[in-house]
């Protein structure tokens, strides 16, 4: 599966991931690294995910997570097997652990770094080895919940939400991915392998934007009624972006970063009600100013065109954002002109799927089909190709 | 010793999605010099916006408005390993910094284009934000209840998974440049990155022509109940004072075990939740006597209950309860104050990089500077320029 002249053809990758990391190993898989993806002769549990292609059952969130890898079959009942599992380790740059992949616990990683010490083991768990939740589960609803994204998600109306899909394993996965490439420099500049740990409850947490700024700078921002901002929609922090309902859809709408040139528009389109009223210049109404901007813009953005709106925002430099449906993403007209889209192999057939999102100039990536690896070989190195 | 000392990094990146990004690369001890100007209202750097996302770089000012500190940006840019900015396509060419200029002479230089749109096609020009991002890539769109209208994600996602995105692109160039011998170019699109994160959905489109749509907290394709948040006992009468308990059961066992901690009730043995299946199609029902269940009690003490059950449950935190009272992250240490008062805010707090390297600790944890407060050290250690150099360019306006 190597050299196709991609930015990791060199790297060899034993993933032993579950859902919390395996992100992370597609984003090095996709850009060349030679990723074996070992089974137990029961599957892959990760190949029971939704959604399924109607027609041949196969899990398209397998496709997605799980491309470009090579896999075979380990018989957990067999010592052979396991040692064969094993040897891989002694001959691999990276190896990523979860802790609900069963066959993370059947290798033996203290042994596998003994024979090859630049080994690279990344180790993505709930909540680290240690701590008093250590031994907590956590599936991304838990996860969300604990490590603070459900708080900041939703409405008034709603429960605290998560966030859709996988979002919260993708930023642990991609997290993992980070953690997998310092740990693989640093061992090329020092020939020292290590284990890294990551904790999922950490890097949700640390990738919330405003939480911690709010909890100790509340007293910087003039809307701040305590430490912590409840959930409301989509209103940002800011209070400056917001999604609001158009005439036939919905738009994310900010005037930022260019107030001025916004009112410039309302007053274009008439639409600026009271919003040059001299009160307004009085500095302890600038507030009420913005709060006030916002009501006018939803009453005037409810009365256009979705469409029209969004692009005639962006001639003006005005970052609105057009809510959009997955089939609005499907066909829109900026990623297929970057040819961002790549051939995914769903059973038998050739299908459009997402790409990658980065695009290396001299070295790209490329999602390449999944292998099944032939175990007529002496040995699963012999069949991977990985020199002992 | 860091696992990524050695790595100069020149930055031009401004908000959020780029410094974080540079912030894990410095995290992890590579050498960041953030470049900035007084002339940049926007980067704001005595603002705890910039100081929670600009930790541990060094600061460099420079008026890229002058010719002579765009000289100092060449030999700066000779220097880097990584150049990376997040401005509209076009601004280092046009100070004479591009890609095309610098690698000339250092080819070993990488180069991280990190914009909304990415370069080339009919939107490369649009402006973006997370909040644009989420709208366009579908995030907004997806994450709600049915039936609600989008409400979308209450944080600027994206602009970290940008950040993330960035951190393995540039730590991939590194790896790829150790075989090739030679840097490149990378054009990350912040629109791209979100489109990725909804790639379950996309696939299933293209394969299924099956639209997504916002399923609350349910799972949009799997089929699990319970599943949801669940509201215990409220500490007031504010949003803020609610207290909600998240309980997942992905199999037979786990819902056995719930309904032991729930002394078993007559009703968790009706036929309608007998199996997963059955469940799943009376999850509202199920909903319903879960919450009427967790209602009265307390969200942290169930929490226990139900993870000493082996059943996955997990309170929704804010952030002050983070901050206060989160004894996972107590026990690690993740929220810290900064060694260093800040010359402006007082004290700062850092949330420690999530990554535990075995060998290579990443314990530093140095507060934002503030404009050109490192002009003398990165010139020195970069361009080996004297100090009385230094301040000559700091009274010409050049480094301001």
């Amino acid at each position: 599966m190597p050299t196709r002249g991609e930015a990791l053809q060199q790297t060899r990758v034993v993933d032993l991931s579950d859902d919390k990391s395996i992100y992370g190993v597609k984003l090095l898989a996709d850009m060349g690294a030679d990723v074996i993806r070992p089974e137990p002769e029961a599957g892959d549990l990760l190949r029971h995910r939704g959604p399924f292609d109607e027609e041949s059952g196969e899990s398209l969130w397998y496709s997605f997570f799980a491309s470009s890898r090579r896999h075979f079959t380990v018989d957990e009942a067999s010592s052979a097997s396991l040692y064969e599992l094993n040897a891989l380790l002694g001959c691999a740059d990276l190896c990523f652990l979860g802790n609900e992949n069963t066959l993370a616990e059947r290798v033996n990683v203290e042994a596998a770094q003994t024979r090859n010490p630049k080994l690279v083991v990344i180790d993505v768990t709930p909540f680290g080895s240690s701590g008093p939740w250590r031994d907590f589960k956590a599936p991304d609803l838990v996860a969300s919940a604990l490590g603070g994204s459900s708080g900041i998600t939703g409405d008034d109306y709603t429960p605290p939400l998560k966030l859709f899909g996988e979002l919260n394993f993708t930023i642990s996965g991609a997290y993992a991915a980070t953690a997998a490439l310092a740990g693989l420099y640093h061992a090329h500049q020092t020939g020292e392998g290590q284990r890294i740990e990551v904790p999922v409850h950490e890097c949700i947490a640390s990738s919330l934007e405003h939480v911690f700024m709010w909890y100790y700078y509340h007293e910087h921002f003039p809307n701040a009624r305590a430490q912590a901002l409840e959930r409301r929609g989509s209103l940002h922090w800011t209070n400056l972006y917001v999604v609001m309902p158009t005439k036939n859809g919905a738009m994310m709408v900010t005037p930022t970063p260019n107030i001025e040139a916004q009112l410039a528009w309302l007053i274009e389109e008439d639409a600026f009600q009271d919003l040059l009223d001299s009160k307004f210049e009085e500095p302890e109404n600038r507030r009420h100013y913005f709060e006030r901007m916002m009501d006018v813009i939803r009453e005037w953005v409810a009365t256009e065109d979705t469409e029209e709106l969004f692009y005639k925002a962006q001639e003006r430099h005005a970052p609105y954002g057009w809510v959009q449906t997955v089939s609005q993403v499907a066909s829109n007209p900026q990623l297929e002109a970057r040819s961002w889209w790549q051939t995914a192999k769903v059973a038998d057939r050739k299908v459009p799927g997402p790409g990658i999102p980065f695009h290396f100039k001299d070295t790209p990536g490329r999602i390449a089909d999944s292998e099944w690896l032939e175990m007529d070989a002496n040995s699963v190195l012999d069949a991977v190709g990985w020199e002992k | 010793m860091r696992p990524l000392e050695g790595i100069r990094i020149l930055d031009f990146t401004h908000v959020l999605a780029g410094p974080f990004c540079t912030r894990l690369l410095a995290d992890m001890g590579a050498d960041v010099v953030k470049v900035n100007s007084a002339k940049r209202a926007a980067n704001a750097p005595n603002s705890p916006y910039y100081a929670i996302w600009n930790r541990n770089k060094r600061a460099l000012a420079l008026d890229m408005s002058r010719e002579d500190a765009k000289e100092v940006a060449v030999s700066l840019a000779h220097q880097a390993d990584v150049v990376i900015d997040n401005f509209s396509l076009g601004v280092l060419d046009r100070w004479g910094i591009g890609f095309d200029e610098i690698s000339a002479t250092n080819d070993q230089v990488i180069y991280v284009q990190m914009s909304g749109m990415g370069s080339g096609g009919p939107w490369s020009d649009f402006v973006t934000y997370a909040p644009t991002i989420h709208a366009l890539a579908g995030m907004t769109y997806t994450t709600g209840v049915p039936d609600g209208g989008p409400i979308g994600l209450g944080f600027s996602y994206n602009d970290h998974q940008a950040g993330l995105h960035g951190a393995v692109a540039i730590l991939t160039a590194i790896e790829a440049r150790r075989e090739t011998g030679k840097g490149q170019q990378i054009d990350l699109s912040q629109f791209e990155v979100g489109a990725a994160m909804i790639g379950v959905s996309l696939l299933d489109y293209f394969v299924n022509g099956r639209e997504a749509h916002p399923c609350g907290n349910r799972l949009p394709y799997d089929m699990f109940a319970p599943h949801g948040c669940y509201q215990c006992r409220s500490k007031g009468a504010d949003i803020l004072d609610e207290r909600w308990l998240a309980i997942v059961c992905r199999d037979e066992n786990e819902w056995q075990s719930l309904c032991s901690v729930m002394a078993e009730p007559e009703w968790c043995r009706s036929e309608i939740f007998r199996t997963e299946k059955s469940r799943c199609e009376n999850a509202d029902l199920l909903d319903e006597h879960i919450n009427a269940w967790t209602n009265d009690q307390d969200a942290n003490e169930l929490m226990h209950l139900l993870q000493d059950a082996g059943v996955p449950a997990g309170i929704v935190q804010t952030g002050i309860d983070l901050v206060e009272s989160d004894p996972q992250l107590q026990a690690h240490g993740f929220i810290a104050s900064m060694e260093e008062p800040h010359p402006i805010l007082g004290e700062t707090f850092a949330d420690r990089l999530p990554i535990y390297f075995e060998k290579t600790p990443c314990d530093i944890y140095k507060r934002s500077r503030i404009l050109g407060e490192d002009n003398v050290a990165v010139l020195a250690d970069w361009l080996g320029m004297s100090e009385d150099a230094v301040r000559e360019g700091e009274q010409a306006g050049i480094l301001t």
